[in-house]
């Protein structure tokens, strides 16, 4: 590191430019990761949260929750098998608020009202069997349409009236808020669709291991066992969000591989006569490589710092409501994958600086 | 009898094969002794630079030994070898060729470190080299602040600096004007005399010869000697 340092005081212009480049790359892949995974969760949060080890599906469906049709006697079946396992109804409607117009984009979940799938509640009361009306509210309608318990919700598909019991909080699907509706209520609501005039649900929601998941396929016909994360992948636009976006993370990593592994190639090849006189004087080619990648060690080691610390300014500034989550985790993984393609990036220069012979000070004039 | 500092015995270096085989050193022998500051003079692609680099364990011979203070460095690894260049020799390149982001105290410091020598002892001596060499004033500059001559006389501190057998210099004077480059051999010679070590120069600097024991001659890739020239 004796020489590392000392270049990089040395030629401070230099150094300070190409961090500044790590700097704005690191920046910008913390912020599109923060926004990814900020949208991930705006979009289905309450598959995410969900207190629950996987989802029985339909078959054939594409793990599409909207999609799959599940009959009661397969709750039933399930629940024989000695698993728990809670029925779980989904539709995306909108509904308005009594005495007004405007409509919201909805997500029903309907479940057993002291089934393990009800969220925690941090305003009001939960689902209760006794009030088949009573729901539960994700708070982003709290935030956004100054919803307050005790307002009455109208579903504009089947005409029902739904009453605010209560807030919940992280649940929404596919970007709409979520609000939680007891079973009896839903087969109120899917008289209006079934013409059968029999309740059916979407999905059964189970906890357990692989051993459950074993157990449940193979007992079953035509149902597909899915963990949570396939079923949030199969949520209608969530691919497309987060292809988009993780493929502009993809190439920041390598375009960061290339623009130091081009810099620091550049820099050393305008140094190969240098490192010939230090071969010649002595410097053995392990102290050399150990120098370069101190050097760029150091560079990224501080770039990315300045990179993460520059994310969290720039997110003060960003308005309120773009989805904006960034995790510790996320932070020590991303930053350390940065180095590692930094230094991934300086084996080029390494390579070159194997090969430098130290003859190459000898009779040169320049 | 007089202690051999380096020994060329039969050495021949060999460029190529076949048809474009060049011999750059043919069958040379040659020895330099402790206190002496020997001149090699030769048209350009003679085999100076071939002659001072095989000296300098920067080359292998094709065939015949070289001894260094009397270590047999045929054969040796290339690690090995850049460990003798390290201990045993000292360099002094055409165009100082110093590091350009060290100061002159960083730059005989350096060679400490490669070498693991204590710092405190690297300290003194760096600080005997430099008012030895009047470069005290400067010890905290880069070379860009030095004057050509400044810059050799720090090359040829960080020549000492590992406290050499053998001097190897590769025209010094190349880019100095004749009387600064007067002066820097004079400070070598002074040093190689003093120390009882030995310098090889490479030089077609004609001027500086009276400031040397001997000059050889090299041609073709044979040694001629001659006397010294008053």
């Amino acid at each position: 590191m004796f020489l590392a340092v000392r270049e990089m005081k040395h030629s401070k212009l230099r150094y300070l430019l190409i961090g500044f480049i790590m700097t704005l790359i690191t920046c910008l892949v913390f912020i599109i990761s923060g926004l990814a995974s900020g949208l991930s969760s705006d979009n289905g949060s309450s598959i995410q949260n969900m207190n629950a080890d996987y989802l029985v599906l339909e078959s054939d469906v594409d793990t599409r929750l909207d999609r799959s049709v599940l009959s009661e006697e397969i709750l039933d079946e399930i629940q024989d098998l000695n698993v728990d396992a809670v029925p779980l109804g989904q539709q995306m409607t909108s509904v308005t608020r009594d005495g007004m117009d405007q409509k919201m984009d909805v997500t029903f979940f309907a479940t057993d009202a002291d089934g393990f799938l009800v969220p925690s509640v941090v305003k009001g009361k939960g689902l209760d069997a006794g009030h088949p009306g009573h729901v539960l509210v994700d708070e982003k309608l709290k935030r956004e349409e100054g919803l307050k318990i005790g307002d009455v919700l109208k579903d504009e598909i089947s005409g029902e009236k739904l009453k605010v019991a209560g807030f919940t909080e992280g649940q929404t699907f596919s970007h709409t808020p979520v609000i939680y509706i007891t079973n009896e209520k839903w087969e109120k609501i899917q008289q209006g669709f079934s013409k059968k005039g029999k309740a059916v649900v979407n999905a059964i929601a189970i906890q357990g291991g692989e051993d459950t998941v074993d157990k449940v396929e193979s007992s079953l016909e035509n149902v597909e066992v899915v963990s949570k994360e396939e079923a949030l992948e199969s949520i209608p636009s969530y691919q497309a969000e987060q292809t988009s976006l993780n493929m502009m993370i993809a190439f920041l990593f390598v375009i960061a591989a290339f623009v130091l592994a081009v810099f620091f190639y550049v820099i050393t090849l305008q140094k190969t006569q240098q490192f010939g006189v230090l071969k010649a004087l002595g410097a053995k080619t392990g102290y050399l490589a150990g120098n370069l990648i101190g050097q760029v060690i150091l560079l990224s080691v501080i770039s990315i710092g300045m990179g993460v610390g520059c994310t969290f300014g720039i997110q003060n500034l960003f308005p309120e409501g773009i989805p904006f989550t960034i995790s510790n985790q996320m932070l020590v993984q991303y930053s350390l994958l940065l180095l590692a393609v930094a230094v991934l990036g300086s084996l080029l220069s390494l390579f070159r600086v194997v090969k430098v012979d130290a003859i190459e000070a000898i009779g040169r004039v320049e | 009898m007089m202690e051999e500092k380096l020994l060329f015995q039969e050495i021949s270096k060999v460029y190529g094969d076949g048809n474009t085989q060049v011999t750059a050193l043919d069958h040379v022998t040659f020895g330099v002794q402790a206190g002496e500051f020997v001149a090699v003079v030769g048209p350009s692609g003679s085999g100076k630079s071939t002659f001072l680099s095989i000296a300098g364990a920067l080359l292998s011979p094709s065939s015949g030994s070289l001894f260094l203070n009397g270590q047999d460095l045929t054969g040796l690894s290339s690690k090995q070898m850049t460990q003798v260049r390290l201990n045993h020799i000292g360099f002094i390149f055409q165009t100082s060729n110093l590091v350009p982001y060290l100061t002159v105290w960083d730059q005989l410091m350096l060679i400490a470190k490669l070498a693991k020598v204590d710092k405190k002892q690297a300290g003194e001596k760096a600080d005997q080299l430099l008012s030895r060499l009047g470069l005290e004033k400067r010890k905290h500059h880069y070379p860009e602040a030095l004057s050509g001559g400044e810059r050799q006389r720090v090359a040829i501190a960080r020549a000492w600096m590992n406290d050499p057998e053998i001097i190897l210099a590769d025209e010094p004077t190349a880019s100095l004007d004749s009387q600064r480059g007067r002066t820097v051999v004079e400070m070598l010679s002074e040093e190689v005399h003093a120390r009882k070590k030995a310098a090889i120069m490479v030089t077609h600097d004609e001027r500086m010869l009276d400031l040397c024991d001997r000059v050889v001659n090299i041609m073709d890739g044979r040694l001629i000697e001659k006397t010294a020239t008053a």
